[in-house]
């Protein structure tokens, strides 16, 4: 069972207070290590000079979108397989099908809880510790 | 225009279209000819507008209060986020950018609930949010005991205010008589891919 503790997290949002809501949400959930990206262009930019186990990402943001961000990630060997959950809205279900084709490893419909976030993780990692 | 739900347009005498915003929604329009209408208790409505774009929208939202988020601390700020993001979103995707627009915000009336002010928590949130998010705040109305009428035009910007006779407890009332709609469900049952 993976610990929380251990795995590094990097939040990508546009919006300032939904990154403070996901933040406050994973250290409830015993997550400790997480860096935040205000778009995806500053995500991969972090995440190339230091990976992460986990995003958690927006759809829609200026310059690089959760999609990008997705895409960039897949096809550059050291993150392909860097797990990835979307973060969206009801109306981006053809989104969220183009993001699994791309091989994205789970979404969370916002606005979601804190359970909710936890069993999306836990769907990608195990139970956590 | 863009609603989440279906809206019917209501013409008055003189010709303009008027789209009633509730509890829960959003709407957001390029026609000049189009009103966004509102009534506020305790709940707070954002009006936004891109003037050089020429776009605009309103959002109605209403955070659970102290009884009904029991134990979720900031998470209970959640309606009020998803709510203040989609009509973000519909915006941008409608040429509005963050750096252009103005907003007001209204509502926010004194309602004691539990031993906490919903109105005053619903002003906060929403005037903490444009801080946080560097939007700009133009104008608007919060607070106060007395229930709203708001009438907003997108495109020019003009909004009206009328006090409601009917005090903001009794508007709180109403709202409450239904659960805090958020914009978007938790779980989607339609789409299982995972």
């Amino acid at each position: 069972m993976p610990a929380a503790a251990q795995i590094r997290v990097m939040v990508v949002d546009d919006q300032m207070t939904m990154r403070s809501l996901v933040r406050t949400g994973l250290q409830q959930l015993g997550f400790q290590d997480i860096v935040e990206a205000p778009d995806g262009e500053e995500a991969l930019r972090q995440i190339l000079s230091r990976p992460v186990h986990l995003v958690i990402s927006d759809f829609n943001m200026p310059r690089l979108d959760g999609m990008g961000l997705l895409r960039a990630l897949r096809s550059h060997g050291p993150t392909a397989k860097t797990a990835f959950i979307m973060l969206t809205g009801r109306a981006d279900k053809e989104l969220v099908q183009k993001a699994v084709q791309l091989g994205v490893n789970n979404y969370l419909v916002k606005p979601f809880t804190v359970q909710t976030l936890k069993e999306k993780i836990e769907a990608v990692f195990g139970k956590l510790t | 225009m863009i609603a989440p739900e279906p809206h019917a347009f209501r013409s008055d005498p003189a010709g303009a279209k008027r789209i009633h915003v509730v509890q829960g929604e959003f709407a957001v329009t390029k026609d000049p000819e189009v009103m966004l209408g509102t009534i506020l208790g305790s709940c707070v409505s954002a009006c936004m507008r891109d003037p050089l774009a020429g776009v605009g929208g309103m959002n109605h939202f209403l955070l659970p209060g102290e009884q009904a988020a029991k134990g979720e601390g900031p998470q209970a700020l959640r309606y009020g986020v998803q709510s203040m993001e989609l009509l973000l979103n519909a915006l941008y995707r409608m040429g509005a950018r963050r750096e252009r627009l103005e907003v007001k915000l209204f509502g926010g009336a004194r309602v004691v609930d539990g031993l906490s002010d919903v109105g005053q928590q619903n002003s906060e949130f929403a005037e903490r949010f444009l801080a946080s998010e560097g939007i700009r705040m133009v104008g608007g109305s919060l607070r106060g005991d007395q229930a709203r009428r708001i009438q907003f035009w997108p495109v020019s910007g003009r909004v009206r205010q009328m006090a409601l006779i009917d005090p903001a407890r009794k508007v709180f009332e109403a709202e409450r008589s239904k659960p805090v709609r958020a914009p978007a469900p938790e779980v989607d049952g339609e789409l299982e891919l995972f």
